[in-house]
């Protein structure tokens, strides 16, 4: 078997299957989004940018983009705040292998949950009558507060899973890429007095620039997949409260009369802002990479 | 005497974070074991007779008992192809095909990244036309986007580990292409490529849109679990927190290999 026989036979299957699907859904997106079909009869018309066209009159898409945005930043910059703090503090406090072995076996647990479970977990113990949380704010005279239930505190609650689940993971990374950091400009930097918190603030985190900036950007397209947790959490309410576009999307398309074509319009707006998104990620990985 | 209470202060501080991320968890195990009545009281028990009435009524539960089924078949299925497929291409990608393989890779990340509603609304409309929504088979045509895409991501860059001494030493020595991939270079990069499929095996095991979406007799267990809130009148909290245990032990069975990957990849990053 010669070399190129050999690159064909191992590249040309794997590539095929997934550029075939690939295809077969973003053409599947783009034609559903242009006719008027929907799940309950097979006849359908083209009907051209309408679809487009009615998102921008709908005031429920608007206000699923205006959640979506929301739950990116508070996930995002919770995310990296959280991860960053983190690890600077066990950096600077936990100096034993073993211990910080243990720490950060810990802090990987969350992630590794199914978001189903997670979101579970979470709705338990934010239960207002048997929840744990609620009776630890019942200790403190506070309560008891329908974190799931009330409009201005839905959103928040189902973020802290998030940052729970992402931030303790991220965590764990930042610390790793702090341990491969040369010692040198550290040493320089304690030689020139410099207080434990500049070091950080000045020397090694300036250092970790590109590399947060991915992770950063990583969440971020993590984070427009917040479908399953809204989901089983809080199922997009109360009210609209916690309807990001992926939910409004799945409401439209399967659970509310099938409108298939106008799903497809909104997922493929959301597929657009993905695509982007990843572009900078993968130009901006590979600049640093250099 | 300050640096002792701040010593102190950051220990238990620590203590608190362990608590804050295991917690959780540990609550829900706990709860798994607990009657209703003993989940069911104003003041949290930490004290209770233990029941294995939870686990019981989940595996005698017939949706829940195939929706632990169909995850094993489909997870099984497609991590299996999806490791059969995409582990030579990532060879191939990193050592064959330096012009054009960073294209490819663009390709296979950015399906990786997409979003799944992307993917469930239009396949729903083809699958029904096609005959095969709520099927097994369908679940693992959609789930092999993720996990070939997933291997590959992974693959490639613990294949990009293994020494191009043995692999061009082995080419003098007249091997095919063929025999230094599953001669040499398999063997060296295996302990990393079981990583990645282990990490495929939580992407795919852990999924709820796309299985909710295109299947409804033959869900998942994401799908069945989700659903339980709605079985009986009160709400069986025991009976979702077994559920919820059985969903998790699966995935954390495989930590210690989490952790391994994210050691040699930060590592293999910043060499």
């Amino acid at each position: 078997m010669t070399r190129n026989t050999f690159v064909r036979l191992t590249l040309v299957p794997a590539i095929a299957l997934l550029a075939t699907l690939a295809l077969v859904s973003i053409g599947g997106a783009i034609w559903f989004a242009l006719s008027n079909r929907t799940l309950r009869s097979p006849d359908y018309d083209f009907v051209g940018a309408y679809n487009f066209l009615r998102l921008l009159r709908d005031s429920r898409f608007f206000n699923a983009l205006e959640i979506s945005a929301l739950w990116e930043v508070i996930t995002v910059s919770g995310t990296l705040g959280l991860a960053v703090l983190l690890s600077v503090l066990i950096y600077e406090t936990v100096q034993k292998p073993l211990w910080r072995n243990l720490i950060c076996f810990a802090f990987l647990v969350p992630v590794l949950l199914p978001r189903v479970a997670a979101a579970f977990i979470w709705r338990f113990m934010y239960s207002p009558s048997l929840g744990v949380i609620n009776y630890l704010c019942g200790l403190l005279g506070i309560g008891p507060v329908e974190f799931l239930a009330d409009p201005s505190l839905a959103l928040m609650s189902v973020a802290v899973v998030d940052i729970w689940q992402w931030g303790l993971f991220f965590t764990v990374i930042v610390l790793k890429l702090m341990e491969t950091l040369p010692r040198d400009p550290i040493e320089a930097a304690m030689l020139d007095n410099a207080r434990r918190w500049e070091i950080h603030a000045y020397v090694t985190l300036p250092m970790l620039k590109g590399p947060l900036i991915s992770l950063a950007l990583v969440k971020a397209v993590e984070s427009l997949r917040s479908f399953d947790l809204i989901f089983v959490m809080t199922g997009g309410g109360p009210g609209k409260a916690t309807e990001t576009l992926d939910l409004y999307a799945y409401q439209m398309g399967i659970n509310m009369g099938g409108r298939i074509s106008y799903a497809s319009a909104m997922s493929l707006l959301l597929l657009l802002v993905t695509t982007i998104a990843f572009t900078i990620i993968w130009k901006a990985g590979k600049k640093w990479a250099a | 005497m300050g640096r002792i209470i701040s010593a102190t202060l950051t220990r238990a501080l620590l203590a608190l974070l362990i608590v804050v991320a295991l917690g959780p968890i540990l609550w829900t195990v706990l709860g798994a074991f607990k009657e209703l009545r003993d989940i069911v009281t104003p003041v949290p028990k930490l004290i209770f007779d233990p029941t294995l009435d939870n686990f019981a009524t989940i595996l005698r539960n017939p949706t829940i008992r195939d929706g632990l089924l169909h995850s094993a078949v489909v997870v099984s299925v497609s991590v299996l192809i999806g490791a059969v497929l995409g582990i030579p291409a990532a060879h191939t990608l990193a050592r064959h095909a330096r012009r054009y393989g960073d294209d490819v890779q663009f390709f296979v990340l950015s399906l990786r990244f997409m979003p799944p509603v992307a993917i469930a609304i239009p396949f729903i409309v083809i699958y029904l036309d096609l005959g095969i929504y709520d099927t097994l088979f369908g679940l693992i045509l959609v789930y092999l986007v993720t996990t070939i895409s997933t291997v590959i991501w992974l693959a490639v860059p613990a294949f990009d580990r293994v020494p191009r001494d043995i692999e061009e030493a082995a080419a003098m020595e007249g091997c095919s292409p063929l025999e230094v991939f599953w001669r040499f270079s398999l063997p060296v990069a295996a302990p990393s490529l079981f990583g990645a499929i282990v990490f495929t095996f939580v992407l795919v095991w852990n999924e709820l849109l796309l299985a909710l979406t295109l299947a409804a007799q033959n869900a998942t267990l994401p799908v069945v679990a989700a659903s339980i809130t709605s079985l009986g009148k009160e709400v069986p909290w025991g009976v979702i927190n077994a559920a919820t245990v059985v969903l998790v032990v699966p995935p954390l069975v495989f930590i210690g290999l989490l952790m391994g990957l994210l050691n040699t990849s930060v590592q293999g990053g910043r060499k």
